[in-house]
């Protein structure tokens, strides 16, 4: 069956490892160009004692380069078209399933083979794929800050292998239920794409429960690291949270909607200190919401365990209609 | 033909109008709350004259599902070329129902121009919808980041996504006519659509028309707001130019400190506005002026017709090699 499975996928085996190839010969060459610069970007501005305002004045690597690793983003989607969704589909629309399934090999066994192996390879292709980019955002992640945001913790570390996974067995599974191929893909782009959404909007930001960081009115405070900041703003004394809304800025998260009767006679555009200390005595705090930096991977193990119990289940159902179905 | 064409396509059809209106939905919905919010923030800004500085201080998210599926429509295209477009042909080689349908009374160039004609259309339409959708819902967006012309934005609005659906639609037709399967003319639709989307929005557009340039000074940046802007550099005394560069380490108004002259490079690097004046004033003294080449905001919607045409020129291309490629092939 190895063998068998090998013979039919070798062509789209070497035409994945040519792309791979591409893809990995450039990010390796600009990966390590900018690694460079930003050494000496990192020497310079220590010299001069200016690194702090670096992520303003600084823009690592090429905008083409830039744009192909987000589209990175597509690549768990697009082994779910063309090698999960005709997977099944592609057999019983030529019919071929039917001299599979006459063989002394089992179906179960003709299916567990290939599809483990398929599954297997799309998860080194999303794992190579997801390693080089990890590795090439190095610098990029220490200038921005922003790995744990939402687009660019969905390229790194382990979730693009469990999205891998998730898209095959997506496509697989519709192929087994449609059984032609182009209704499967199909489905594979609408329910990865709804799933990915979903996950990423509504389920994402609650994996662990956020912290709420409070802090006096004069003060300033970010959260260290790369934390994911969900909303900020100020505590009324009666506890309401205050967001920013449209309007003028006082200072900070103060705004002019914000400041209570009593303090606003001591309004002035040039000086908010005043305000500001009036409403710090009348109770008044900022606040940050946010989720820490030392929980990115706990997050990176959460929705990559999401995504494979997923695929899990989608294999299984794979098997229960391969397995009632007749020839 | 325009009724077999109706019958094989109605499921499809009826799939897309479903998708289109909950497109339609969500966009609209979040569209009107985002209109409402800038209607506000103009009025407050307006009161309190601080609407030049409203780009700093406001984000105009409208809701994420929105944005979401705002940058989503940028593959709307693909994707109708890949289940409409790669399947057309393909799948009748695959079925072997091109053999019935070539052994009919219509001709081959009659079948096949009536399935392409209404199915092309289809696409534009399914294009037209998703930019004007698009087009609408960012308008408060673009009045406020003035980044209509910036690629990325430029390409799901206005009337491009017309040119681009049709073209992936064009190429699936193709691609499925000279591979006769509908996987590998999927594949050709996914790597062929984005590759050349990339090409022309990273390496061509911008040469559409000559770029206009203008010297930075004191007082702010020569490209009008909403100008597309392409870069620059800094030209020297005897005409020598050093390219601008972001990524060597600190910059002066996008020329790396480093290649300013030795002078002037003490003043840059105290970056505080009033040595901003200070080292301009040195720089002009030795000579030097630094500039940027952008495509005014006046170009827009030439530079839309201009990429739409290029797009529709490919596809009309494209059809042509089916039309021949199906004329000629034994049934």
């Amino acid at each position: 069956m190895t063998w068998l499975v090998w013979r039919q996928y070798r062509f789209a085996a070497a035409a994945a490892a040519v792309l791979l190839a591409g893809f990995t010969t450039l990010l390796l060459v600009t990966g390590v160009q900018m690694a460079s610069e930003w050494h000496s970007a990192l020497v310079t501005c220590a010299a001069l004692h200016n690194c702090g305002n670096l992520s303003s004045t600084l823009f690592l690597g090429s905008h083409a380069v830039g744009f192909l690793v987000i589209m990175t983003l597509g690549v768990p989607l697009v082994l779910g078209i063309l090698c999960g969704a005709p997977l099944m589909a592609h057999e019983f629309e030529t019919g071929t399933n039917q001299f599979a399934w006459t063989q002394t090999v089992t179906r179960r066994r003709w299916l567990a083979v290939k599809a483990g192996w398929l599954l297997l390879a799309a998860a080194a292709v999303g794992g190579i794929v997801s390693g080089l980019v990890t590795w090439w955002s190095g610098p990029d992640n220490a200038l921005q800050g922003d790995a744990f945001n939402n687009g660019r913790f969905d390229i790194m570390g382990i979730v693009p292998v469990a999205y891998t996974l998730f898209a095959m067995a997506l496509g697989m599974t519709a192929g087994a239920l449609m059984r032609r191929t182009v209704p499967a893909i199909g489905i594979t782009v609408a329910g990865y794409i709804a799933v990915r959404i979903a996950v990423t909007q509504w389920l994402r930001p609650h994996y662990l429960s956020a912290v709420t960081h409070v802090y006096g009115l004069t003060q300033n405070w970010v959260p260290t690291g790369v934390a994911w900041q969900f909303a900020q703003g100020i505590i009324t004394p009666d506890g309401r949270k205050l967001t920013q809304v449209d309007g003028t800025d006082v200072s900070g998260n103060v705004q002019v909607s914000m400041v209570p009767a009593a303090c606003h006679p001591l309004l002035n555009q040039r000086n908010p200190g005043p305000v500001l200390s009036c409403m710090q005595s009348a109770g008044f705090r900022q606040f940050v919401t946010y989720q820490p930096a030392d929980r990115y991977w706990a997050f990176q193990g959460i929705e990559a365990g999401i995504f494979v119990a997923l695929a899990a289940a989608l294999v299984a159902v794979t098997f229960v209609l391969v397995r009632r179905r007749d020839a | 033909m325009t009724w077999l064409t109706w019958r094989q396509y109605r499921i499809q059809a009826a799939i897309a109008s479903a998708v289109l209106a909950a497109f339609a939905a969500v966009l609209v919905v979040t569209g009107l709350s985002m209109a409402a919010q800038w209607h506000t923030l103009l009025t407050g800004c307006s009161a309190t004259s601080t609407c030049g500085s409203l780009g700093q201080t406001i984000s105009l998210g409208g809701s994420i599902a929105g944005h979401d599926l705002v940058l989503l429509s940028l593959a709307a295209p693909a994707v109708f070329g890949m289940l409409v477009g790669a399947p057309l042909l393909a799948h009748e080689f695959e079925a072997r129902t091109s053999e019935f349908a070539w052994t009919q009374s219509i001709t081959r160039t009659r079948w096949l121009l009536v399935k392409v004609g209404w199915l092309l259309l289809a696409a534009a339409v399914w294009g037209g919808v998703i930019a004007a959708l698009v087009t609408w819902w960012s308008g408060p967006r673009n009045a406020l980041m003035q980044n209509a012309f910036e690629p990325g934005t430029f390409d799901m609005q206005g009337i491009v996504p017309v040119g681009y659906a049709v073209f992936a639609t064009a190429l699936g037709i193709a691609a499925g006519a000279l591979l006769r399967r509908t996987l590998p003319a999927v594949a050709i639709v996914l790597g062929g659509f984005i590759g050349l989307r990339l090409w022309i929005s990273q390496a061509v557009r911008q040469h559409f028309m000559t770029p206009v340039t203008g010297y930075l000074s004191a007082t702010g940046n020569p490209a009008p707001v909403g100008s597309w802007n392409l870069g620059g550099g800094m030209s020297g005394p005897n005409g020598l130019q050093v390219a601008q560069s972001f990524s060597k380490g600190a910059v002066f108004d996008g020329m790396p400190i480093s290649s300013l002259p030795q002078a002037c490079q003490s003043l840059a690097n105290s970056a505080s506005p009033r040595s901003t004046g200070a080292t301009f004033r040195c720089l002009n003294a030795g000579g030097y002026h630094i500039y940027v080449t952008y495509q005014p905001l006046s170009r827009y919607w030439a530079f839309q017709g201009i990429e739409t045409g290029t797009f529709a020129t490919l596809a009309l291309a494209l059809l042509a090699v089916t039309l021949v490629v199906v004329t000629r092939r034994d049934a």
